[in-house]
């Protein structure tokens, strides 16, 4: 029976394993025919054209500027619902709110998507001006994508926080908010940064609501209100019809963003380390 | 505390439901920007409008796809209409033969688009839709070549909205058996289906399967021999062309699409480059 457990184990060890192995094995020649500086950081994004220019600075740029608007965004709004859940909430409402964010987790990211590009792309076409396809939008989508991340597990580090520090900051005559940001709250924070950097992730990776919200425009960010192109994008748009060294250069833009969610990963367990010393 | 939730509950319900509401779409402003569609690199129909409407430029075997960096970038026909009848300042182009009444096509240097006016070659911008084998093609493929290729086959490609490129060749079922797997592009498959039930009816023992991906996987797929026939809605590339045979099947249109709300009716070739190139940013100098 042990056996059957371990195979079980191997199986997910071994899909990252094969990976990890598919992508260097593919990516890496692609990178080197192109130039590792040319590749990271070259602004031109040109595959079809004659010589072909393969440079994803501007893509890189483009998953950053989107996943820190997003991190503005979501831990924001989600830093105060996990501390409204777990210390202001009285116990009917949270029968409520908690299964809420739960669904919206739920939701898949084509449908956040669709609503973006109904409900959100319009309205900031109509009262901020551009096309509505910009870094904003997608920032505000991804914000909420990842709220039901960071709620979750900011809300169970602060739950996790011993009693007796709330309970030490009332009896030195802090009142209920005190209490929570002062004492409660700062103990909590390497948990509440491992729901951040698990947000990060979530939001670099996304790739079928930025596409349909971003406008994917190859080139430097412009600003707000302007489109952008992400790493997940670039893949996704192109790979259908890409043919030669333009597949190898998505393949190792494939490489790039595995790099990032394995460093993000890496910062994760660290912060868990931490969290749980 | 309840008491607040109570009120800021509602409260958040109304402002979410409003920005709904405001989305209604202001009449149409000359003023605004013009967003411009454009396909990811790469896809047949991108490489036949930027090369039909002068936006790639071939200099010295050097070529250079013009298309501005500010085109919002949108993968397939469906998601290029969806975006421009959503967005009263967008223009994109998609296939004539996809066009429906959620966009609206605008006549090309006076040309409406359309089947007679590709056939005549009016309209400027049409490409071909081809499929592709090796030099050695099974018995059963060929007689399905034959079919497309005949008047009976051409008739079924007009039926559906795209324009037949040859005249003369006779069909008679030969009444083989077997099976076909064709494969390729997403722009062919639509009439390689119809195509394949014409055949089916003259040739039931024969099973057809079509796979439906993109240009460069049917071709990888006919090269390499897990299909019979590639599907490209472009021409083959260099590498591509060493080992395949291409065969042009239809014609098919590039409409120019803008929103129902937009009053153009018609753009010149010149015109079109500009905004294309990102020379002409608003609607002002396009609309009269």
């Amino acid at each position: 029976m042990e056996g059957v457990f371990l195979i079980a184990a191997l199986t997910s060890i071994l899909s990252v394993f094969l990976i990890c192995l598919f992508l260097f094995v593919n990516g890496i020649p692609g990178m080197a025919k192109i130039g590792v500086f040319n590749f990271l950081l070259g602004t031109e994004w040109a595959p079809t054209d004659t010589p072909a220019s393969f440079g994803i600075f501007p893509m890189i740029l483009g998953s950053l500027y989107v996943t820190a608007g997003a991190i503005i965004i979501g831990v924001s709004i989600g830093l105060f619902t996990a501390i409204f859940l777990a210390k202001f909430c009285p116990e009917r409402i949270h029968r409520v709110l908690k299964p809420a964010v739960d669904i919206l987790a739920g939701i898949p990211s084509v449908v956040y998507g669709f609503f973006g590009i109904v409900v959100m792309v319009p309205f900031v076409r109509t009262y901020f001006g551009g096309s509505g396809s910009s870094i904003l939008t997608a920032s505000v989508l991804l914000g909420i994508m990842i709220l039901p991340t960071i709620i979750g597990v900011a809300e169970s580090a602060i739950r996790a926080v011993p009693e007796n520090y709330y309970e030490g900051a009332l009896a030195l005559g802090a009142t209920h908010e005190r209490g929570v940001f002062f004492a409660v709250l700062p103990a909590a924070t390497s948990g509440i940064m491992a729901g951040v950097v698990l947000g990060i992730g979530r939001a670099i990776g996304e790739t079928m609501a930025v596409i349909l919200v971003a406008g994917n425009q190859a080139r430097m960010p412009t600003g707000v209100l302007g489109g952008i192109r992400t790493l997940t994008a670039n893949i996704v748009l192109e790979m259908g019809y890409a043919a030669d060294l333009h597949r190898e250069a998505l393949i190792a833009t494939g490489v790039v963003l595995f790099v990032f969610i394995l460093m993000i990963n890496l910062l994760f367990s660290l912060l868990k380390r931490r969290q749980a010393r | 505390m309840t008491k607040n939730i109570l009120i800021a509950f509602p409260v958040a319900c109304a402002i979410m439901i409003g920005m709904i509401g405001c989305n209604e779409p202001l009449a149409f402003d000359k003023k605004r920007e013009i967003s411009v569609v454009t396909r990811e690199a790469g896809s047949g129909t991108r490489g036949a409008f930027v090369e039909l409407t002068g936006i790639l430029v071939k200099v010295d075997g050097k070529k250079t796809d013009n298309t501005t960096k500010e085109a919002l970038t949108i993968d397939g026909t469906q998601a290029v209409m969806s975006n421009v009848g959503g967005n009263e300042y967008a223009i994109g182009y998609i296939s004539l033969g996809s066009l429906n009444a959620s966009v609206k096509a605008i006549s090309v240097n006076g040309v409406t688009p359309s089947a007679a006016t590709v056939k005549d070659a009016t309209y400027p911008i049409a490409r071909p839709f081809n499929i592709a084998v090796k030099d050695s093609v099974s018995p059963l493929s060929q007689d399905f070549i034959n079919f497309i290729l005949s008047d009976a086959g051409q008739k079924v490609v007009e039926e559906n909205g795209y324009v037949s490129v040859v005249q003369g060749n006779t069909y008679e079922p030969t009444k083989l058996s077997g099976k076909i797997v064709i494969a390729g592009s997403s722009s062919v498959s639509p009439v390689m289906e119809k195509l394949k039930e014409a055949y089916l009816a003259l040739n039931p023992n024969v099973e057809i399967e079509i796979q439906t991906n993109d240009s460069s996987a049917g071709m990888v797929a006919a090269k390499e021999g897990t299909c019979d026939i590639g599907m490209a809605s472009r021409e083959l590339k260099e590498s591509e062309a060493t080992d395949l045979r291409a065969i042009v099947i239809a014609r098919d249109g590039i409409a120019i699409v803008v929103n129902n709300k937009n009053p153009l009716k018609n753009i010149t070739m010149a015109t079109l480059r500009e905004v294309y190139m990102g020379a002409i940013r608003s609607w002002e100098a396009v609309v009269e």
